[in-house]
């Protein structure tokens, strides 16, 4: 079958100095559940962020669901069907919870305010905070905030979840709260791309782990593997310094 | 160093907002006061001295609806203009960008009574000359109208400024705000109208405000290009009575209470956004 997301030598610069990816190249199926792990600056966020064009890449392809990512048109439709959750939740801080999930459902796919609303409220249920609707993102901990940011993304209805980070900016009591509803995800079939340290999640929930170090995917295998018998020595190395 | 803050940082304006008793309205009231207090002044010279300062006052209120319409009328067209110059230098286009960085730079560096003065008489004299180069009759005998050249003036030297204002409001607002918006599908455009504008507009109202009010005063400059404006009838009415200390002095008062009554219309508006919900 056909890979959900094709990434085919993708190269990326910071500046002059910066070599951020160095031809990456990637398949992820349909239903895959996929964790990179790295070292800071090892260039995981970045190629997360190129699935959805957050990061513009020098050379290169991505392919999402059979669309290219190259015009603008096409950039906005593979954007339309792939969820993301960032470290710093990015909740719009002038809206209302309830509005966060609605606006891009009203102003992307033109769902009329009754649907909007319904999809909304289920999804804040799925996410374990309907009684948050009406309150503001800087009234809630910092759990809540981000099991809101995964409701607005669901809400659009995506193929793919990409989370850069999800829990790494949460206090150690919330992570619990956010990982359970993505292990829900996955268990329902989601296809996710994670970036993230959680070995927890990782040996619960992903199909696949990957080690990327300075811009380049060192080593991938099943989390277990990668974890308790890494090959590559640079993989060991930092293991042994994130693993206790 | 593991940033690890318990809430999203952007949004420092409206928590402060809700907190109860952060309202500033005991502060606000008391400026209310000066308020009533220079209208009170203004009536009570009007009422024991009827002459002149009645006369004055009567005399000169064509102008004050001058200068308000003038002033109003420029400040909305300076919104816009000025938001269009504010997304210009955050383009990513060269082009885009270098234009509205040009047309910031010159408009900041010449004096806006030289800027009124060039509008109303060489503008009308470029327009001509085109006219006559292309033979087209209407631009031959174009005649200046002495308000529509003060406001495109006003307008054209204000919005540079407030070019700069909306792109400071703009860059403040959290990169991840507009990310998180593109992600989910939206166009820059949408993105700007529905996310990152709503909040920028809370961060730029009290210096949005501060031009209102020093268009209100500077609008006193198009008295020089044949607008007659509260400050040029206060001219005319000294040229036929020759008394400056009163006349000067009624003028000074009448912008007094416009402009006092505008900084208490932005503070009520500044506290009705912060509070909106």
């Amino acid at each position: 079958m056909e890979p959900i997301i094709q990434i085919r030598d993708v190269h990326k610069h910071f500046g002059r100095a910066v070599h951020a990816l160095r031809g990456v190249s990637l398949d992820i199926q349909k239903g895959e559940v996929v964790v990179i792990i790295g070292p800071s600056g090892s260039g995981k966020s970045t190629l997360l962020r190129c699935i959805n064009r957050l990061e513009e890449y020098e050379q290169g392809t991505i392919v999402v669901d059979g669309i290219p990512l190259d015009t603008a048109a096409n950039i906005n439709a593979v954007r339309t069907e792939v969820g993301m959750v960032f470290q710093q939740f990015n909740l719009f801080a002038h809206l209302s919870v309830m509005d966060n999930l609605m606006l891009a459902q009203r102003v992307v796919r033109h769902r009329d305010s009754g649907e909007a609303r319904r999809v909304a409220l289920e999804l804040l249920a799925k996410v374990g905070i309907p009684e948050k609707a009406e309150a503001f993102p800087v009234q809630l901990s910092g759990g809540q905030q981000q099991r809101v940011a995964i409701a607005r993304a669901l809400a659009m209805n995506p193929k793919i979840m990409l989370f850069d980070e999800p829990t790494s900016a949460l206090d150690p009591e919330m992570i619990k709260e956010v990982l359970d509803v993505m292990l829900a995800l996955a268990q329902e079939g989601m296809t996710m791309v994670v970036v993230s340290h959680e070995m927890g999640f990782a040996r619960a929930a992903a199909h696949r782990a990957i080690f990327m170090d300075e811009g380049s995917i060192i080593e991938e295998s099943t989390p277990e593997k990668l974890f308790s018998t890494p090959s590559h020595e640079r993989t060991q190395l930092f293991l042994s310094k994130v693993l206790l | 160093m593991p940033a690890k803050p318990k809430a999203a940082p952007s949004p420092p304006l409206d928590a402060l907002a809700r907190i109860p008793g952060a309202e500033p309205s005991a502060k606000l009231d008391a400026w209310w006061w000066l308020l009533v207090g220079v209208i009170a002044l203004v009536v009570l010279l009007a009422a024991v001295r009827p002459d002149p300062f009645l006369r004055i006052i009567v005399f000169v209120r064509d102008g004050i609806a001058v200068t308000i319409f003038t002033t109003v009328s420029s400040f909305a067209l300076i919104l816009i203009l000025g938001m269009v110059g504010g997304l210009g230098r955050l383009s990513k286009n060269p082009l885009i960008f270098g234009l509205s960085s040009l047309y910031v730079e010159l408009i900041r560096g010449i004096p806006l009574m030289v800027q009124l003065i060039w509008w109303y008489f060489a503008f009308p004299s470029v327009l001509q000359q085109i006219g006559i180069a292309f033979k087209l009759p209407f631009l031959m005998q174009y005649r200046a109208n002495p308000i529509a050249m003060a406001i495109l003036g006003l307008t054209i030297c204000y919005a540079a400024y407030m070019s700069e204002i909306y792109r400071a409001g703009i860059q403040s607002i959290p990169k991840g705000q507009l990310e998180a918006a593109r992600s989910l599908g939206m166009t820059y455009a949408q993105a700007m109208r529905h996310v990152v504008l709503p909040q920028a507009v809370r961060v730029i109202l009290p210096p949005v405000g501060n031009e209102f009010i020093a268009l209100l005063k500077d609008s006193s400059l198009v008295s020089v290009v044949a607008v007659t404006d509260l400050t040029r009838r206060g001219r005319e009415f000294m040229s036929t009575t020759f008394i400056p200390i009163e006349t000067w002095s009624m003028v000074a008062l009448l912008y007094l209470v416009l402009t006092l009554f505008a900084a208490r219309m932005v503070a009520w508006i500044e506290r009705r956004t912060k509070f909106e919900r």
